[in-house]
């Protein structure tokens, strides 16, 4: 045998070694041990300060067995197996104070993660072995390292809830969310989703306007259907891309920034982009969190629900209005006129290469500002004109060979009907500016 | 007691060898290390016996052998080794497979590093099966008697990229789930096999009952496929693999295990320790080597499969990339089917078409110099076809350099144009007739010294020709939108003038980039499909000759048509689109 080959088959059985020492090694160091060893550890300080304290004999013998259990206990994988859900959840391998099998009282006087005991007492009426934590909490359950438990990973599309996010899960069983304590974000961003109208333009669940998706499973929404370019821009790094960034960015930035379309036509036919208004002039910064709050509870997760989970309401009435105006704002409310008119019909809202007056840029387009316009409208054609809408074609372009404008009024000839559409009627003629009689 | 003394090593080493115990277990007497016991040693022994006692050193050389017939064996035993503990935790169900792979990443002892080590191992294999048949045919060790010994060496190719293939579903995740649909959805342009193939509705093919129905056990990969796939790769798959394996070792050693040629008076040297020891460090580095990938880099996973979201782009294996690739140059069953079908045949052919006797085990260009050059062609042109699918191809397939980002969005690929069947028709016959009669027609030897030059000048003169055409009859023309608006362009397919109007279109400049690709083109033509065989086939026999120069013509012809689309938008040659025959 030449030198080389010796050389080669001492160091090459060397590194085999070597290697298999190290795997050993590695898989034996995993990352959650630590974790579980130190809470051991903290319970076991705790009980010696006991110890010093206590005198009598028996409550001595008593805490230093404890002590010793504590010192010695084996490291293990602990997990919750939600059979209801089909979850297999195993954040108390490192939140063990969390684990009612382990901390029977579900409290304990750690103050830091992942040592200390479930804020509030959530946990008493909502058992974890029953409902485990990734329901409400999202990330992985299964993964048991921080950062793919957490599920800010590539491979993770819903990483870990924070507040005040965190209340969407209970929109998700509670169907009385709205007067339940501690949903109150969430109940608030239902309020300004009806507020701002954006039921005008977003259906959820069918019910709403056909201009623009269907927000019924927007919390699911996959990050393959949402261009990247988009979150880069805005300079999210990977890990945050998802759809939570997604519903804010649409709140917090000019969606036409991050959605610009091609209204030039570089790529092909000119594109419009997002007909989503500027609403983030508009929303403060805790109204934002609040509407994407609601909207991640709108998941497809609930359809997989098990029935008894679910805390229905019965249907609310329809509050008592004294006059018919009363009615119509209440009617051009509840539709989501608002989306595109304004908040209490104040101003039209942006709509892209829409003529509007004092133009001079496609952007400066406008939906109509109503009571700068209903007034030339007599009872009948406003009624014709909200039955039949104003399909996008027949918008005048500020550009004639530029896209077509983004926004456009649908027919609510099957929607708004009856006393309420007169109402609503009466009440866009009351605010129409009087114009001077002759 | 004081006189008790615990025997030396070699004491106790020679109490157990002499036992009875050990007697009846092993064979053979105490080990001492004499040529007669080295021999015995892989005579004796089941697993060693098929080594002869003895070989050439020549044969052994790392330089001669690269050691990647072993290694791509050795990775087989360790995938084997591996995949079989996996087996213990992952169950083929689709509600059930994405979490078994969550929990060998997480919580399963040593399940991240088995994983890890079986998929680093499989993408190994790939590339050292390749690299195997790279040296033998580098080495000639094809050529007679081993021809049959090439032809299993292909088959074990085509099983081990299968084998890597039907693997790729298991983790059922996103990638797994669309690499696999791209995979089988070429198997669906199958010509008469496949629906959506050329001459299927004479067999009734419907979604529903062609071979990709087969394949995936639906019409969508699902729960069925994963089964399908789990017992092709775990069980029958490997199970051919191994039979074949057999078949493959049995010919190496029967004939006479290395082509290394023979020289006076040759040395051998014993197989143990010197072959064995070489075997052994070749499969202990190379276990080094998947421990270390496996240790530095996770085996990927993404998020869970859902066959309503299409990731974009949806790429293939990487070693199918190449094929995908092919789909931007030609139809389904011609990228997808022929050609993969044509490239095995083609190997499978090569021993029984070379028939040149020189060089064989060892490397010699100079004796077959036109062999080298066509194989070596042929497999520049597979990785170049993977590389350019692997890091030139993003969202919706476009075009992307390296140094731009894939977030970027691109315009719409310029509207591609087909060549009249009047001119491609006669031109594609020109090709094959031409080239292969062109080489056999001239008779006498060439001196490169001049041809070359020539064949360059007129490779220019051709790029100019070209440029003036495509100044008086085409640039001068206003884009096709702008002087037929009322007609729709599809519709005007077949009349001439469209055809030049859509070359306005699809190719409106013909600046220095495209005058440089047609002198390329024209002159990579003339050398590797005149030239070449002109110079060192012309006078094999007629029908060895044809074999050789048709799968000349197909390899030059696929690089044609590349530059053909990449270069000049054509997007079909010839086109009878009622029969699925486009080029």
């Amino acid at each position: 045998m030449s030198p080389t080959i010796k050389k080669l088959f001492v160091w090459g059985n060397v590194a085999l070694v070597v290697l298999l020492v190290l795997s050993v090694i590695r898989d034996q160091s995993g990352e959650w041990k630590k974790y579980q060893k130190t809470y051991y550890q903290l319970e076991a300080k705790e009980l010696e300060t006991k110890l010093a304290a206590t005198t009598d004999e028996t409550e001595k013998e008593s805490l230093k067995k404890q002590i010793r259990a504590k010192e010695h206990a084996g490291l293990e994988i602990k997990q919750f197996i939600v059979k209801d859900l089909g979850r297999i959840d195993r954040c108390v391998t490192c939140h063990v104070g969390m684990d009612p099998l382990f901390n029977p009282t579900l409290t304990n006087n750690f103050t830091e993660q992942p040592y200390k005991a479930h804020p509030g007492d959530f946990l008493k009426t909502h058992s974890p072995t029953k409902y485990g934590c990734t329901v409400c909490h999202q990330g992985q359950g299964l993964a048991t390292t921080v950062k793919d438990a957490h599920g800010f990973v590539e491979a993770w599309e819903k990483p870990m809830l924070g507040h005040p996010f965190i209340q969407a899960s209970c929109a998700k069983c509670h169907q009385n969310f709205e007067s339940l304590p501690g949903a109150e974000v969430a109940a608030d961003g239902r309020g300004l989703f009806v507020k701002n109208g954006c039921y005008g333009c977003h259906a959820v669940k069918g019910w709403g306007g056909v201009i623009s998706e269907d927000l019924g499973e927007v919390a699911d929404k996959p990050l393959a259907r949402i261009d990247p370019a988009a979150f880069a821009a805005n300079g999210l790094p990977r890990e945050r891309w998802s759809a939570q960034s997604w519903i804010t960015l649409h709140l917090t930035k000019d969606p036409m920034s991050f959605v610009p379309g091609d209204p030039e036509g570089h790529m092909s036919a000119p594109i419009s982009p997002s007909g989503m208004p500027p609403f983030y002039l508009e929303l403060k910064e805790d109204e934002a969190k609040a509407i994407t709050t609601y909207l991640l509870s709108l998941t497809a997760e609930k359809e997989s629900l098990p029935h008894k989970f679910f805390v229905d309401v019965p249907v609310k009435p329809e509050p008592a209005f004294k006059s018919a105006t009363e009615h119509g704002k209440f009617v051009f409310q509840k539709f989501g006129c608002a989306g595109c008119h304004g908040v209490e019909a104040k101003a039209g809202r942006r709509n892209f290469n829409a003529l509007g007056p004092n133009q001079t840029k496609m952007e400066d387009g406008r939906e109509p500002t109503l009571p700068d316009t209903v007034g030339t409208f007599t009872r009948d054609e406003l009624r014709a004109k909200i039955q039949n809408g104003v399909p996008s074609v027949s918008i005048n372009k500020f550009k004639t060979d530029g896209p077509t404008p983004p926004l456009y009024m649908p027919s609510w000839k099957e929607k708004i009907k009856g006393q309420e559409l007169e109402d609503l009627i009466s009440y866009l003629l009351s605010i129409a500016k009087k114009t001077e009689e002759w | 007691m004081k006189d008790f003394k615990l025997p030396s090593p070699e004491e106790i080493k020679k109490i157990v060898t002499d036992s009875p115990i050990w007697r009846s277990v092993f064979r053979g007497g105490v080990w001492k290390d004499t040529p007669r016991d080295r021999a015995a040693h892989i005579i004796g022994n089941v697993w060693l016996h098929l080594h002869p006692v003895r070989t050439r050193l020549r044969g052994l050389r790392f330089i001669y052998s690269w050691g990647m017939g072993g290694i791509s064996f050795w990775l087989f035993l360790l995938l084997t080794l591996s995949g079989v503990l996996l087996m213990f935790y992952y169950r083929p169900a689709v509600d059930l497979a994405y979490r078994d792979m969550k929990d060998l990443q997480f919580v399963v002892s040593y399940g991240w590093l088995w994983r890890n080590m079986h998929r680093w191992a499989a993408h190994a294999m790939v590339v050292t099966v390749i690299l195997h048949m790279i040296r033998v045919f580098l080495t000639g060790s094809y050529k007679p008697p081993r021809e049959f010994n090439w032809v299993l060496g292909v088959v074990l190719l085509t099983l081990t990229l299968f084998l890597s293939f039907t693997g790729y579903l298991l983790p059922w995740d996103q990638l797994a789930l669309w690499a696999v649909t791209v995979g089988t959805n070429m198997a669906g342009a199958t010509p008469l096999l496949g629906n959506e193939g050329p001459f299927s509705s004479l067999l009734g093919m419907r979604i529903n009952n062609d071979v990709r129905f087969a394949l995936l056990g639906g019409t969508a990969v699902g729960e069925a496929t994963l089964i399908r796939f789990y017992v092709l790769h775990c069980v029958f798959v490997p199970f051919v693999v191994g039979a074949m394996l057999m078949l493959h070792f049995w010919r190496v050693r029967k004939d006479s295990f290395s082509a290394a040629p023979y020289s006076a008076n040759e040395e051998k040297v014993e197989v143990w320790p010197n072959l064995i020891v070489r075997e052994y460090l070749a499969a202990a580095l190379t276990t080094v080597a998947i421990l270390v990938w496996a240790f530095m880099v996770n085996a990927p996973l993404e998020g869970a499969a859902n066959p309503t979201v299409t990731p974009n782009p949806s790429k293939a294996p990487w070693y199918f990339l190449g094929l995908q690739e092919l789909l931007v140059y030609f139809d389904p069953w011609i990228a997808g089917v022929l050609l993969p079908n044509l490239i095995i045949v083609g190997l499978c052919a090569i021993p029984y078409i070379d028939n040149n006797p020189k060089g064989v085990g060892y490397y010699a260009y100079k004796e077959r110099p036109f062999a080298w050059t066509m194989f070596l062609l042929g497999v520049t042109m597979w990785f170049v076809l993977i590389a350019i699918g692997t890091w030139f191809r993003g969202p919706s397939w476009a075009w992307y350099w390296p140094w731009e980002s894939m977030l970027t969005h691109k315009p719409l690929p310029p509207r591609t144009w087909n060549v009249p069947n009047l001119l491609g028709g006669p031109a594609l016959l020109a090709y094959f007739a031409g080239g292969l009669a062109l080489p056999r027609l001239l008779k006498k030897d060439l001196d490169w010294k001049v041809v070359i030059p020539a064949v360059a000048l007129f490779s220019v003169a051709v790029a100019i020709a070209v440029k003036i055409a495509h100044a008086v009859f085409i640039s001068n023309l206003p884009p096709l939108a702008q002087m037929l608006p009322h007609l729709d362009p599809a519709s005007l397919k077949y009349g001439f003038v469209s055809t030049l109007l859509g070359i306005g279109d699809g190719m409106p400049h013909f600046g220095i980039g495209s005058f440089v690709l047609v002198s390329i083109f024209v002159f990579l033509l003339s050398f590797f499909g005149v030239l070449m065989p002109q110079r060192y086939i012309r006078n094999m026999e007629l029908l060895r000759y044809v074999a050789a120069m048709l799968l000349v013509l197909l390899t030059l012809g696929v690089l044609m048509k590349m530059g053909a689309r990449l270069g000049f938008n054509i997007k079909y040659v010839f086109s009878i689109p009622q029969v699925n025959f486009n080029i």
